[in-house]
């Protein structure tokens, strides 16, 4: 058939969409949809989130609040719940975000920043601060971050050997994640009683008494990585193949790589900064993720929804769940996530590959 | 004409060098065959001419520039390379599988054209997985699987094809099935194929171009025809044979020599009693 006939609507599965002359997107057609779906979850959750509480607000005061109109719940909705959920909700994403990245350069489901040690190396830093006299909430997302390439950057050096393999680069990176963790522990022993008990909440990944100082610099940062996220989408599709494959298909493979790693280890770290390491939160969405939507490759979108959605829901269950006790965020994502990894571990072994 | 070529071309693993200042001039518009025993260097070879792996000493050379100068996806572009074993991403289908050979055609914000619908319908046309487009590959053949993987290559549309060992894990009808479409791509579209073959006789079949290669060096090239004989056979892989007509093509057909037969004895004498 002549080139002339031809309508452009493959690859089966893919929707396309055109913008302006020349551009053209490829969209994975169920993905959309599950990301269509995660969305209204979301939202969903969101306005139970901003309901539920200690007092119960009906959803049309809350949107008036969300919407900035008058109400008399303006204290309990606008100021003590919304920042709090805005910042679950980018916590969430990152942590989805990150974990898709990491696990897909590792091409491995246990490489994700909570296993492999960079949310260890955002904590020992940020705690090992937090107990020497720094409580500055400017300063310690960057330390966080700061901590978590650190970490990342030691388990890439000592998993390297000639080339990058998946297996020794999780073993490392859990071997570091230990060690990481008992260096915060030391720091928590040494330093004050009262930053000690705090540093330990945060540790645990807590959103309580969090708020807009926290929720905005977050935003704003990762609104500022939406672009290199767009671009590690697409860099995805051929990092998911074998070396040589991509290698023949025109990627540099080893930059990719590191963009791409460099990105999620990022995003862990200022996440882990805002709201401490709420734990598996980057190993579950990534997975859930591509399971529900049958894509290649993690997708991006997606997880990150999913993200937000597990953090949002789980820090909703915290706060009721043994009220009025409020549960760190962290306990309940754990509670979900460690049967999740048990699971995947068993799955793995049996089917013979670590994917 | 060599749009590709090696000089002086040295090639290493750490500090075990495997192929030694090779020198090699791809024929366009052929079929070329590198054939060798184990370990000989073929692989490497090809892995090098394809970008896969750094000289340590000389050079690859396309249109004349040297490989390692040019942008890898321009490289792209012109040579495509099918792996030994290539892995694909987990639950990836046919369709996307074979679109992704398309990678060095396209950029971030052109994913896809009416160019990149036309190479990957003809590409899975040519190898007769269109009916399959839907499915996930790994539930598929090794042979139909080995079909996509080459699909995915000839979507990529490019003048040179390397293949590596493209018949191992195949029996023998698709053996000839792969080798039958590669020959048949070379002839109506042109293209120049590199492939390394562990079957001598397939190599000899299917090849205008043979290279033999023993420990990292090439022993002979040329046409099958001028260059495969017994001695040569002796040579290569230190093996006795006899080389015959294939009675269907007439190239040379390598037959081994007498295999092993117990060497008539003399009865021993079964013990009555102990």
């Amino acid at each position: 058939m002549s080139a002339d006939t031809v309508t452009t609507v493959r690859p089966a599965g893919y929707g396309l969409v055109r913008t302006g002359r020349r551009g053209s997107f490829l969209l994975h057609r169920r993905a959309a949809g599950v990301a269509l779906g995660l969305a209204a979850t979301l939202a969903a959750a969101c306005v139970a989130y901003l309901c539920v509480g200690e007092s119960f607000v009906a959803p049309g005061e809350v949107l008036k609040v969300v919407l900035g109109q008058p109400s008399p719940d303006e204290l309990v909705v606008g100021t003590l719940r919304l920042p709090r959920m805005v910042l679950g909700l980018l916590v969430g994403a990152a942590f989805g975000v990150a974990g898709a990245l990491i696990q897909t350069v590792a091409r491995n489901p246990l490489a994700s920043p909570d296993i492999i040690g960079i949310s260890q190396g955002a904590s020992a830093v940020t705690v090992g601060v937090l107990t020497f006299g720094v409580t500055s909430y400017t300063v310690l997302p960057y330390l966080s971050v700061t901590g978590g390439i650190l970490a990342a950057a030691l388990v890439y050096v000592f998993a390297w050997r000639g080339g990058l393999h998946a297996t020794r680069f999780v073993l490392i990176g859990i071997g570091f994640a230990i060690a990481l963790r008992s260096i915060t522990t030391l720091f928590m022993t040494k330093g004050d009683y009262l930053v000690a008990q705090q540093a330990q909440i945060w540790m645990t990944g807590s959103l309580n008494g969090r708020g807009w100082e926290e929720a905005a610099p977050l935003g704003w940062t990762l609104l500022a990585l939406v672009p290199a996220v767009l671009w590690a989408a697409r860099a995805q599709r051929t990092v998911s193949m074998d070396d040589d494959t991509a290698t023949a298909l025109g990627v540099r493979l080893g930059r990719v790589r590191l963009g791409l790693v460099l990105l999620g280890v990022v995003l862990a770290s200022i996440a882990t900064g805002a709201a401490g390491p709420v734990d598996f939160v980057a190993l579950l969405a990534p997975q859930i993720a591509r399971r529900t939507t049958r894509t290649a490759q993690i997708p991006l979108l997606c997880s990150a929804l999913l993200g937000a959605v597990i953090v949002v829901l789980a820090d909703l269950a915290a706060r009721r769940m043994f009220s009025p006790t409020e549960l760190p965020v962290g306990v309940l994502t754990a509670a979900i996530g460690a049967p999740y990894l048990i699971w995947l571990i068993i799955r793995s072994r049996t089917a013979g590959g670590t994917s | 004409m060599s749009r590709l070529t090696a000089r002086e071309l040295t090639l290493a693993y750490d500090d075990r060098t495997v192929v030694h200042e090779l020198d090699l001039a791809v024929p366009d518009g052929r079929v070329t065959v590198i054939v060798g025993p184990n370990a000989c260097g073929k692989s490497t070879t090809l892995r090098a001419l394809g970008r896969l792996l750094k000289p340590k000493g000389g050079a690859v050379l396309l249109d004349g520039a040297e490989l390692a100068k040019i942008p890898t996806k321009k490289i792209a572009r012109s040579i495509g390379l099918l792996p030994q074993s290539p892995v694909a991403p987990e639950a990836i289908t046919v369709a996307d599988l074979v679109a992704r050979g398309r990678q060095p055609h396209q950029h971030w914000w052109q994913q896809w054209s009416q160019e990149d619908e036309r190479a990957v319908t003809d590409a899975m046309e040519r190898t007769d997985v269109t009916a399959l487009a839907g499915r996930p590959v790994d539930e598929l053949s090794g042979g139909q699987r080995q079909r996509v993987w080459i699909a995915m290559a000839l979507a990529q549309e490019t003048d040179l094809l390397l293949l590596d060992e493209p018949t191992t894990f195949l029996d023998i009808a698709h053996q000839v099935e792969v080798l039958d479409l590669v020959r048949q791509l070379n002839h109506e579209r042109g293209r120049t194929v590199v492939a390394v073959l562990h079957d001598l006789n397939q190599a000899a079949r299917y090849a205008d171009h043979l290279v033999a290669m023993k420990a990292g060096r090439i022993v002979a090239e040329g046409h099958p025809d001028d260059i495969v004989n017994a001695e040569l056979v002796r040579e290569v892989f230190g093996m006795e044979s006899v080389v015959v007509p294939d009675p269907v093509t007439g190239s040379p057909l390598v037959v081994p020599g007498a295999p092993y037969s117990p060497a008539p004895q003399a009865p021993t004498p079964t013990p009555q009693s102990a």
